[in-house]
């Protein structure tokens, strides 16, 4: 029997777990990554150890293709893992749990291809790899040097599995709505494209064709303006998550199409700021 | 003496591809010259790198090393006591041990200082800190909570030397006499004795250690896997899977057929750059549905389950091409042009759209001075960066000017027009092919003229190693096109033109250059280029360059330019050339020096009265028809023939030299002759300033 989505994700919940890392809940704002969440982005600043797991739910508007794309999705799924600081056989460890989950690493080439990592808008980039099994990017592996403009001392290593992929390959599927979330031989059994078609239907045809422009700039200004005053209040999980929703918009913005070349730049440089003054203050508290 | 081999292996997470050829270079240099500094004699190195090792093997290392003395100089015998009392500290040793040294700038103390034999095993310790601390990625970082920094985290550290371990340590690994073979098929470390049993055992436990021998067996397999097909090549496709695998293992995949509509360029893209497949061509020179793949296992099943998965890879990625394909071709090419207008070109230059604007210009100007159909040019140039805008450059970037060919082809443009949208971008490369069809060529040019007039006119240009703009590959592409003999302009009158394209008054550009100085240091830098490019490219030697240029650097004719140091490096390849300079060097020499002594310059009308010999007049005669003859082949750009009559010249002056003393008693008879060796001088530089020429 092929393992289906929320098997992985419950061993991988439990492989985890084994390994010392607290597992968390998806971050309950809109992100485009796993990596955005507080418990990534803010938690890999400062020196004190720290390990994470979580499920993260991750919006990509420009991505969305009606439910239609067998490959791309408004939302996917990435199951995240940030270790702090990064162990000495991390990538062992990686390989073990891909085992877990039934991926053998012989069977299916898996291959640690260069692939080194950058945030423009959260100031943050790293070195690693993208993990290839057969030719296909299962896993982005990074070790973290900087983190909102700040160095990372001592270095964490972020490990973002793309679950769709992953479980494509493992239950030999074409289309992810085919995908068996749960077991299929069960009382119940649903596929993804049960749970999830109608959510990429509508949210692509919201993004690309309802979405008020001119009211989601001014939600923008909003959020921006919201995070601003926060940080002056010293409080900086609220700001940051107001930094948060301000990235969001900018993407909503960005996938209808309504920012022009310099302005779509400036758009970014403004999250940045964001992002780095949350981090600033991040440090400032000696939070990490 | 005897001797033995130090083999020192660093094990790392996996190496980027691309800089594994380059470390295995840099470790071979570094250890030489450390053994140069230690005066350590060894008898051959050799490095090999795969996707996680750096190693280095040494052999007819001495056990130990002789002893050395070392001649150490101090300041003079009659120097301020602190000076003298510093140096005894530091060499720690008594007044009363110094030699004095006897030079022509006095007497100096001086001690012998002694360095014992050593042990080549405490050395190589050192040397291996020293050559991991020295060692430079292209990119490093740090991990756990070291500040430690390397390519990706060190994992262990292989160091013996006479089959014994040297110890140290480094990061906090131990070196030891145990490593890894393979990441998964055989994953339990392993010890050897010395370089032969580690390959060995390194082979054993599935890695080719050799990058060389790993290429080979990859080239090879994918041509088996292939069977009647044939790999389409790709030398740096070969290199970059060779540094991705420490066990190459070929295999074949099939493309669904209904993807074979696609243009090539579309199919193998992804391929080659995002999948690293090898595409396979069938006997007809055509794309077959198939792709070589090469995998880092042999997996039990044969493979089958790789070949799945890279073939659903593909699939999905074809799929995306087959929409954006789709897609892109719902509305005409020149749609795009609307996107354009919010790119930015620069920030002071205005939007690509305007840049189109521009070229449509310019073209249309450069068509008519070549006599091509302007109209074509408009066309060509109005449609020429429309599929900047398309989605699927925006997915694979590498097709811009390929996807504006097919699509304007598939809206039935004019032939030349689709042609010149994909040649505008030729040369790709240095030493790249340059386009043939005068549209393509015209348009590869007034986009580069655009943009390098642009740049130069708002005050930047490439310093140093800063060049964010691309404007030296700029300057270097729009050389190699303006050498296309179906082509020749005068660059500067072009760049004149290019300048007032651009609407600078809307533009408001805070500090503008005007025209002139702008031209001016635009065909400055140009020139540089050029240099570069006959250096580089046309591989004429750096003194024929600058021969050829300081006689005739305001011709602003670059093709004519080119063909003139091409003759020179012909001449100087015979011996009649290297003749001839010999004679010339003599001739300026003997000038130089009388001119130095007489204050003067003899450049005056030579008199055949007062020849003496034969030898005289008859070089006189040479030169007299020669001279007319050469600077007509020059101006008419001959310059084979040009350097065909320098050369019959040679007996001539051999002649004059053998017999004719220049510098005789006759006063007048001297300034004679040393205006018939100027008048000899100023025939060869028809051609170039052999001055400059080095012999």
């Amino acid at each position: 029997m092929k393992v289906d989505f929320q098997t992985v994700i419950l061993k991988l919940q439990e492989f985890w777990s084994q390994k010392g890392c607290v597992i968390l809940q998806p971050y309950d704002a809109e992100v485009g990554a796993g990596t955005f969440h507080p418990a990534t982005i803010l938690k890999a600043l400062g020196p004190k150890p720290w390990r994470a797991a979580y499920v993260q739910p991750s919006r990509r508007p420009g991505d969305g293709r009606y439910g239609e794309n067998p490959n791309r999705l408004y939302r996917h799924h990435q199951y995240q893992v940030l270790l702090k600081p990064s162990p000495d056989d991390i990538q062992d460890v990686y390989l073990d749990s891909l085992k877990y989950i039934g991926l053998d690493p012989i069977l299916h080439d898996v291959r640690f291809v260069e692939d080194d990592w950058e945030s423009p808008t959260l100031g943050a980039a790293g070195l690693g790899w993208e993990v290839w099994a057969g030719g296909q990017e299962v896993t982005q592996f990074t070790y973290f040097q900087q983190v909102g403009g700040f160095p990372c001392e001592p270095v964490s290593v972020e490990l973002t599995y793309g679950l769709e992929r992953l479980i494509m390959i493992l239950q030999g599927i074409e289309n992810v709505y085919d995908l068996a979330w749960n077991h299929p031989a069960g009382p119940s059994p649903m596929t993804y494209g049960d749970v999830a078609q109608q959510m990429e239907r509508e949210f692509s045809t919201f993004s690309f064709e309802h979405l008020d422009a001119p009211m989601v700039f001014r939600h923008f200004e909003d959020a921006e303006s919201m995070c601003t005053q926060l940080i002056t209040s010293k409080l900086v999980l609220p700001a940051y998550e107001y930094c948060l929703k301000a990235s969001h918009l900018f993407n909503l913005l960005d996938a209808r199409g309504a920012l022009s070349v310099t302005e779509r730049a400036n758009y970014i440089g403004r999250v940045r700021a964001l992002a780095h003054a949350c981090c600033t203050l991040w440090m400032e508290n000696a939070c990490g | 003496m005897l001797v033995a081999e130090w083999l020192f292996e660093i094990l790392s997470e996996e190496i980027p591809s691309r800089m594994q050829p380059m470390a295995q270079e840099q470790l071979r240099g570094l250890a030489e010259t450390e053994f140069q500094e230690q005066g350590l004699e060894f008898e051959t190195i050799r490095t090999f790198v795969t996707p996680r090792r750096l190693t280095l093997v040494v052999e007819g290392l001495p056990l130990k090393t002789v002893e050395r003395v070392e001649e150490k100089k101090g300041p003079r015998v009659d120097a301020p006591a602190q000076a003298i009392e510093g140096f005894l500290k530091t060499a720690g040793v008594s007044r009363e041990a110094c030699d004095i040294l006897d030079t022509p700038k006095g007497q100096f103390l001086s001690v012998a200082i002694k360095q014992p034999g050593q042990l080549t095993e405490s050395i190589l310790s050192k040397t291996a800190l020293s050559l991991l601390e020295k060692f430079r990625w292209p990119k490093s970082m740090r991990w756990r909570s070291s500040s430690i920094t390397w390519v990706r985290p060190l994992r262990g550290l292989l160091c013996l030397f006479d089959g014994k371990v040297v110890s140290f340590s480094y990061a906090g690994i131990e070196a030891s006499n145990s490593t890894q073979g393979h990441r998964f098929l055989a994953p339990t470390p392993f010890e050897v004795q010395n370089f032969k049993d580690y390959e060995k055992k390194l082979h054993d436990h599935f890695v080719i250690l050799d990058w060389q021998e790993r290429r080979q067996i990859i080239k090879a397999g994918v041509s088996k896997v292939a069977g009647e097909l044939t790999p389409l090549k790709d030398e740096s496709l070969l290199d970059e899977v060779t540094g991705l695998v420490e066990w190459p293992v070929a295999l074949k995949g099939k493309v669904d057929k209904h993807f074979m509509n696609l243009p090539l360029e579309v199919i193998t893209t992804p391929m080659r750059v995002h999948q690293r497949y090898f595409p396979l061509m069938n006997r007809e020179g055509k794309l077959a549905p198939y792709f070589g793949v090469v995998a880092n296992v042999e997996a039990p099943d044969q493979g089958k389950a790789i070949i799945i998965g890279n073939e659903r890879v593909l699939r999905a990625r074809l799929a995306d091409a087959q929409f954006f394909w789709e897609q892109d071709q719902k509305h005409p090419l020149e749609r795009f042009n609307l996107s354009l207008k919010t790119r930015l070109f620069h920030q002071h230059l205005g939007s690509v759209f305007t840049k189109v604007e521009r070229l449509v210009t310019l073209c249309m100007r450069m068509a008519e001075k070549a006599g091509t159909d302007p109209r074509i040019m408009a066309r060509a140039a109005l449609l020429s960066k429309a599929d900047l805008a398309s989605q699927m450059v925006n997915e694979f970037p590498e097709l811009q000017g390929i996807m504006g060919r097919y699509y304007a082809q598939n809206q039935k443009e004019n032939a030349e027009v689709a042609q010149a949208l994909e040649e505008q971008y030729w040369p790709k490369t240095s030493g790249g092919k340059t386009p043939d069809a005068l549209p393509s060529l015209i348009l590869a040019m007034a986009d580069r003229l655009d943009t390098l007039v642009g740049f130069f006119a708002i005050g930047i240009a490439p310093t140093g190693s800063k060049d964010p703009f691309a404007l030296r590959r700029a300057g270097l592409g729009l050389i190699a096109l303006a050498l296309n003999p179906s082509f020749s302009l005068s660059m500067l009158e072009t760049l004149g033109w290019s300048y007032d394209c651009y609407p600078w008054d809307e533009l408001a550009v805070p500090q503008l250059k005007d025209r002139e100085e702008t031209l001016a240091d635009l065909w400055k830098f140009l020139l540089e280029r050029f240099k570069f490019f006959l250096r580089d490219v046309q591989e004429s030697p750096y003194d024929h360059v600058e021969a050829v240029l300081s006689v005739a650097d305001q011709n602003p004719n670059l093709f004519d330019l080119s063909l003139r140091v091409k003759a020179l490096d012909q001449l100087m390849d015979g011996e009649d050339g290297k003749n001839l300079l010999v004679a010339y060097k003599r001739a300026s020499n003997i000038l130089k020096i009388e001119e130095d002594k007489d204050k003067c310059t003899y450049e005056g009308q030579v008199n055949k009265e007062l020849f003496d010999l034969d030898e005289e007049s008859e070089f006189f005669k040479s030169l007299s028809q020669k001279l007319p003859e050469i600077e007509g082949f020059v101006k008419k750009g001959d310059f084979v023939k040009a350097v065909q009559d320098l050369a019959t010249l040679r007996p001539v002056v051999d002649r004059f030299f053998d017999k004719v003393v220049v510098n005789t008693e006759d006063k007048n008879k001297r300034v004679n002759r040393l205006h018939l060796l100027a008048y000899f001088r100023k025939t060869l530089h028809q051609l170039a300033d052999f001055s400059k020429i080095e012999s």
